[in-house]
């Protein structure tokens, strides 16, 4: 059966990449600006930036939910059409069901692709228990802490067995110790299947610790500032950990330095903004 | 908590103990306070009926006009003992009923079908906008009279009657359920390989039943309305037609007695669906079925 077999990891590209939107009051908006970003087939791709440069936009734009004004978004040498086949995506938000138990968010995706039923809840229920759920299976979301409601989730992504896994913030909300957790499981799931992520964040050591390659952004209009290579060996080990190795602090300090330009770029704009 | 220092052993035994007669005490309380709600409630419902039995009684209000306690007690026996003009009480009941019922589902289906397409459908809607406003701006009552010249004395103007004042307010929540779909869930579902038809099964349906099923308490109360003004406007039987003929008879008593069997017939109605929105709704977490909203 197709399913069995893991999907082959796909590359990434986009060039010339630009998005404007029209806001309310008919003037436009440009979010993003001539993006050329390359993530290599089964590599781990971080996204960082100051608020509102477009990262959000960037993923939308590679899973097919919106289009480029102008430039391309290919996946595996394919342009983008629509919504991309193989891919997962995790929101900053919850996006489960409320209306559904842990099984049936996590059954979803093989229900959609047309899976019988019964073969769609015993492959969600050994995903329940690959994030550790095991015996939540019948509990509602608001049943759930918030770390819990985030393993559904990356269950419910993966469980297609995406080539492409494109996450958005998904852990910013959880607290430091629940972070690290779901940080570490995420990295032991990814190597067991190895597929293409893009990860945004705004938090430059969860991307170190995590990724291939740290993509720095700017300030809005958003586009690469610069590619970092992340060198440190795999597998990574606990991400508490790898933060005090040197070479970890090293591309620490060589990142930040970097992306605190436009930190500071970006917060003078607001604070101005705002007292205008 | 405010006991003095030293000798623990015996303080915690000495505070456990007054924890359990706290708790004891708090039980206590709570049952106190149901037993007294339920008396001042007993003491209204007396004060109010055995009010209106005296002061009808003392010739202050006139009977004649507002009715008296004991004779809608009188009209309830008689009508069961020895039916109304128009036949057996029960066939009276049976036929408002009937007609509510049959509005109420006719009023849903329609409602959730066109409420759940316009919803989905931005271009639709923008086109029907205004129209929708206007034709909820009507007083849709009217068209009873409409419905009985054309549908004739039969069961069909009634339920059309009902089904168009359900169908406006469940239209309503549906459309409404619809926007206001987590956007999130909407993208996942599509992300995940979703089509159209499983997107409305899956997201969208689920997450606009909490506003049907929010109007359906309206919608019945509406649905008992149309059948009722329906069957004064022209029927052959009906608890509407009782009230008409106790008007006509200047017999306020049996007014008060029709509205009574009225009320507890929505009164059941609201149950069941109660019930239904219990079934349907018993993901959520249990503080928010309490304030639903209305």
């Amino acid at each position: 059966m197709a399913s069995t077999v893991a999907r082959r990891p796909v590359q990434i590209e986009l060039s010339g990449v630009t998005k404007r939107f029209t806001t309310p009051s008919g003037s436009m908006f440009t979010a993003l600006r001539a993006i050329d970003l390359v993530v290599g087939a089964g590599k781990f791709c971080a996204v960082v930036g100051p608020t509102g440069c477009g990262k959000s936009t960037t993923l939308t734009m590679v899973a097919g939910l919106d289009r480029p004004s102008t430039g391309t978004v290919s996946v595996g040498g394919q342009g983008v059409d629509g919504i991309t086949a193989g891919i997962s995506f995790m929101f900053q938000a919850d996006a489960l069901m409320p209306w559904k138990t842990v099984l049936g968010n996590v059954a979803l995706g093989p229900v959609f692709r047309g899976r019988p039923r019964k073969e769609a809840l015993s492959q969600a229920r050994d995903w329940v228990r690959r994030v550790g759920l095991a015996g939540f299976e019948e509990h509602h979301p608001h049943q759930l802490s918030g770390g819990m409601r985030k393993r559904v989730s990356l269950a419910a992504a993966l469980i297609n067995e995406p080539s492409i896994l494109l996450m958005d913030e998904p852990f910013g909300a959880l607290d430091v110790q629940t972070k690290a957790i779901m940080s570490n499981e995420l990295l032991g799931l990814w190597e067991q299947t190895r597929p293409s992520v893009i990860f945004v964040t705004h938090d430059l050591e969860e991307a170190i610790a995590l990724a291939d390659q740290v993509v720095v952004m700017t300030a809005g209009p958003g586009t690469v500032k610069a590619v970092y290579d992340i060198d440190l060996a795999r597998p990574r080990g606990a991400v508490q950990e790898i933060r005090f190795d040197s070479r970890f602090l090293e591309l620490h300090h060589q990142i930040w330095a970097s992306l605190r330009e436009e930190v500071e770029a970006a917060y003078a704009r607001t604070a101005r903004g705002g007292r205008s | 908590m405010s006991e003095p220092a030293g000798r623990s052993g015996a303080i915690s035994v000495i505070s456990s103990q007054t924890e359990a007669g706290d708790t004891a005490d708090v039980h206590h309380a709570v049952r106190r306070r149901k037993v007294l709600v339920w008396a001042a409630r007993l003491a209204t419902l007396v004060v109010v009926i055995g009010g209106w039995q005296l002061l009808t009684s003392a010739k202050i209000v006139d009977r004649f006009f507002w009715g008296q306690p004991s004779g809608i007690a009188a009209q309830l026996n008689d009508w069961v003992r020895h039916g109304t003009a128009y036949g057996s009480i029960w066939l009276q009941v049976w036929t408002t009923f009937k007609e509510a019922v049959l509005g109420f589902v006719f009023g849903v289906i329609a409602g959730v079908i066109v409420g759940v397409l316009l919803g989905q459908f931005r271009f639709f809607s923008d086109v029907l906008s205004p129209y929708i406003k206007i034709a909820n701006a009507i007083p849709r009552i009217v068209l009873g009279s409409l419905f009985t010249v054309a549908l004739g004395l039969g069961i069909a103007a009634k339920v059309s009657l009902a089904a168009v004042l359900v169908f406006f307010v469940v239209f309503f929540n549906a459309f409404q359920g619809v926007r206001e779909v987590d956007r999130n869930l909407l993208n996942n579902a599509r992300v995940l390989g979703a089509s159209r038809g499983a997107i409305t099964r899956h997201v969208v349906i689920p997450s606009a039943l909490t506003w049907i099923i929010a109007s359906l308490h309206v919608a019945f109360g509406l649905a008992i309305i149309g059948a009722i003004v329906g069957e004064f406007l022209g029927a052959q039987r009906g608890l509407g037609l009782v009230i008409a003929t106790a008007q006509n008879n200047f017999n306020p008593n049996g007014v008060f007695a029709a509205m009574f069997i009225i009320a507890v017939l929505a009164l059941t109605a609201e149950g069941l669906i109660g019930l239904l929105e219990r079934r349907l709704l018993s993901w959520r977490p249990p503080s928010s079925v309490e304030a639903s909203p209305a």
